[in-house]
């Protein structure tokens, strides 16, 4: 009997060191990270052969105006408002390009093929969307390829295959950066500080967590984390959950770090109403909407997420390029107007760079 | 009338002992909260802090207010699948108003009527159309969560006036949350108690053909609290609303699961007839005191989830237990 419960013991001790080994934060993955260059250079592109479609009979487009329609998840929501922005001032830019944006009016995969498959009819020369199921999605944009189409994704990819390029608006290690870099803006290096997160297995969040941790151990050694704190997507949760660190901590704690755009706002609000605005530091991604009230009032001085202008730029740069024939198979780079070169990675991704952070001088030109 | 056992029905028997039988959940759960801050204070005395405190009992008074009425909806033998919805309808109309331009009084009060309405379908179509009230409150949430998403279109307010914000006030230095939720339990816990109207409640839950012979109007009770509902949950709202500097246009997931549990954890029978909505509160403060403790010893919140489904399982064998017992004496 005693025996077996030593064993027990034992094995429990095991998987919980096993457990702590995964991430040195909790709520972290356990995934591989790869933290970037704390001076920001850009990351040595891992080479890897492209994994996107080909055309299939595609005409010379080089130089020749073509017609492009941009499909994004849904219409009407500020978000894709400003990439159909980011479209429109490339095309115009570019003057060889008209666009035009049209999409379902929800955020309905059935919709966007029907969308997609009509103008495949019609006839264009270029297609760009976001996806709202990478693998539904696919058959579709294969039709179009055989059709000579070119296509380029942005913002929610599809299967590699199914389209020419995707242009991706920012990866984990470099919003990772971004909030680590944010917060010792703020804090200094030395600086205790906390996470409100959504749930410890929410994969995008456990992923920036665990970038997180890796690139604060490279480059800010003297950070100190306290502990992560699950707040589901629960605005009045979040509150509590930083209230209740404000509390447990006291002047030991000089930031809360959040991570949805339901966290980040709802700790503010805890920082604001404790009276500890300026002592207590407030970074995170969310959106520049959740965020307006507490950017304005001086508590939040940066929200990172990326800009989704830039992206529907990047990404009409990119189709134009595709239908030149200047962005070709295993090419490393690609022009982007006013944004200049930019980097492709995993394949066949475009990186728009590093994220954008937004504050007090530019958060009101954003609505979404 | 082998289950109608509601507080005010219980059979004399004397001082402690017929409290603790009447009261025994509420008794449970106050002991706990007791237990839990001597225990957590011991390792953390800032746990007790005045601020930590007020954390832990306003943190959750938006769900003890809503569990009121849905305590009395439980008690009378239906159930509302669909409040999580109605609060988050509620707080996008109480948000628009007061972007609108209307006075935060009518911000305030509007949504609360408009609570009562909605729910005065729900409990003529459970009533008088004799449909279930688990499926009329099914269709009622994809209706509420449909309708609050496709005419909001996601958007959040953000540019709400700063007078709206009534549950960051205080009053006597007391949150206003907590205010709400101490003066609408003891209210609705006397009123449930002393009241033809509340005791006709654990009457209906308790034995529906016995109540109706002993001549109460079942139907238009059963409509009627769901409107009293409708109100706790518009009043739940101004919480909910007022809290924060912005109002989304989602709700806390599953929000109408954790009322339900409060109810059912504060010891208002799941078949109905008895319960008390000071359990209810309780129990949600309960919550937010494990929430709270959770974080100051380091334990994973995975565990809270686990503390809270054992509470529930536990309450319910106890409810079954007394049940079958009181069933037994009842034939002897």
């Amino acid at each position: 009997m005693l025996r077996t419960s030593l064993a027990v013991l034992a094995i429990l001790s095991l998987s919980t060191s096993l457990v702590q080994a995964q991430s040195a934060w909790t709520g972290g993955d356990d995934l591989p990270t790869s933290p970037l260059a704390c001076d920001g250079t850009p990351a040595t592109p891992v080479a890897k052969p492209y994994d996107g479609g080909m055309t299939t009979n595609a005409p010379d487009r080089n130089g020749k105006p073509i017609t492009v329609v941009d499909v994004p998840k849904l219409i009407g929501i500020g978000y894709f408002d400003a990439t159909s922005k980011g479209i429109a001032e490339a095309a115009a830019e570019l003057g060889n390009m008209t666009a035009t944006t049209d999409g379902p009016t929800e955020a309905n995969i059935d919709d966007q093929i029907t969308l997609i498959d009509n103008y495949i009819t019609k006839g264009v020369d270029g297609i760009l969307f976001a996806a709202n199921d990478p693998v539904a999605i696919a058959p579709v944009l294969k039709k179009a390829l055989a059709a000579g189409i070119n296509v380029v994704g942005y913002d929610a990819n599809s299967e590699p295959d199914a389209r020419q390029w995707f242009v991706n608006q920012a990866e984990f290690n470099g919003i990772a950066k971004s909030l680590i870099d944010s917060l010792v803006a703020e804090t200094g290096a030395d600086a205790s500080f906390a996470i409100v997160t959504s749930t410890f297995t929410t994969p995008n969040q456990a992923r920036w967590i665990a970038e997180m941790a890796a690139y604060a151990a490279a480059c800010h050694p003297g950070l100190k984390w306290l502990e992560t704190v699950e707040a589901q997507e629960d605005n009045i949760l979040s509150f509590n959950q930083a209230n209740t660190l404000i509390n447990k901590y006291g002047d030991d704690l000089k930031g809360i770090v959040g991570m949805t755009s339901v966290a980040t706002p709802a700790a503010a609000d805890a920082v604001t109403q404790a009276g500890k605005c300026g002592s207590i530091a407030v970074v995170g991604l969310a959106t520049p909407n959740a965020m307006k009230p507490y950017v304005a009032s001086d508590c939040v001085k940066s929200v990172v997420l990326w800009n989704p202008v830039d992206l529907g730029y990047v990404a009409a740069h990119v189709l134009r390029a595709v239908a030149d024939g200047t962005l070709k198979p295993g090419d490393t780079t690609v022009k982007a107007g006013k944004l200049g070169e930019l980097s492709v990675i995993n394949g066949s991704e475009i990186l728009v760079g590093a994220p954008f952070v937004f504050n007090k001088g530019n958060i009101e030109g954003f609505d979404f | 009338m082998t289950t109608d056992h509601a507080p005010a029905f219980v059979a004399k028997r004397t001082g402690l002992v017929r409290f603790i039988s009447t009261y025994g959940q509420e008794v449970v759960i106050a002991g706990a909260i007791i237990a839990l801050f001597v225990l957590v204070s011991m390792v953390s005395p800032r746990f007790l802090s005045a601020n930590n405190l007020n954390t832990i009992i306003s943190g959750n008074a938006y769900i003890a207010v809503a569990a009121i009425g849905m305590s009395m909806i439980i008690i009378t033998g239906h159930i509302d699948v669909s409040v999580g919805a109605l609060i988050g309808v509620l707080a996008t109309i109480s948000g628009t108003l007061a972007t609108a331009g209307y006075p935060v009084w009518i911000a305030w009060t509007l949504p609360i009527l408009i609570g009562v309405g909605i729910n005065a379908i729900v409990g003529a179509l459970v009533a008088y159309g004799r449909i279930p009230s688990i499926v009329v409150t099914l269709g009622m949430l994809s209706i509420l969560r449909g309708g609050l998403v496709s005419i909001t279109g996601g958007a959040w307010i953000n540019d709400l006036p700063p007078d709206f914000h009534l549950a960051q006030q205080r009053l006597l230095d007391i949150p206003i949350p907590i205010w709400f939720m101490v003066v609408l339990t003891v209210g609705a816990f006397l009123w449930m108690r002393h009241t033809a109207f509340g005791r006709s409640l654990f009457a209906i839950g308790g034995n529906i053909e016995a109540a109706r012979a002993s001549g109460i109007p079942v139907e238009r009770r059963v409509v009627q609290v769901f409107m009293i509902h409708g109100a706790f949950a518009g009043l739940a709202t101004v919480l909910f609303a007022t809290q924060l500097r912005i109002i989304q246009s989602t709700v806390p997931p599953n929000l109408e699961l954790t009322i339900i549990t409060a109810a059912v954890i504060g010891g208002v029978s799941i078949l109905g007839g008895t319960g008390t909505v000071i359990g209810s509160t309780l129990a949600a403060i309960l919550f937010s005191a494990i929430g709270s403790a959770m974080i100051f010893i380091n334990v994973s919140p995975y565990w809270l989830r686990a503390v809270i489904g054992v509470l529930i399982l536990i309450t319910v064998l106890i409810d079954m237990a007394r049940r079958v017992r009181e069933q037994r004496s009842a034939k002897r």
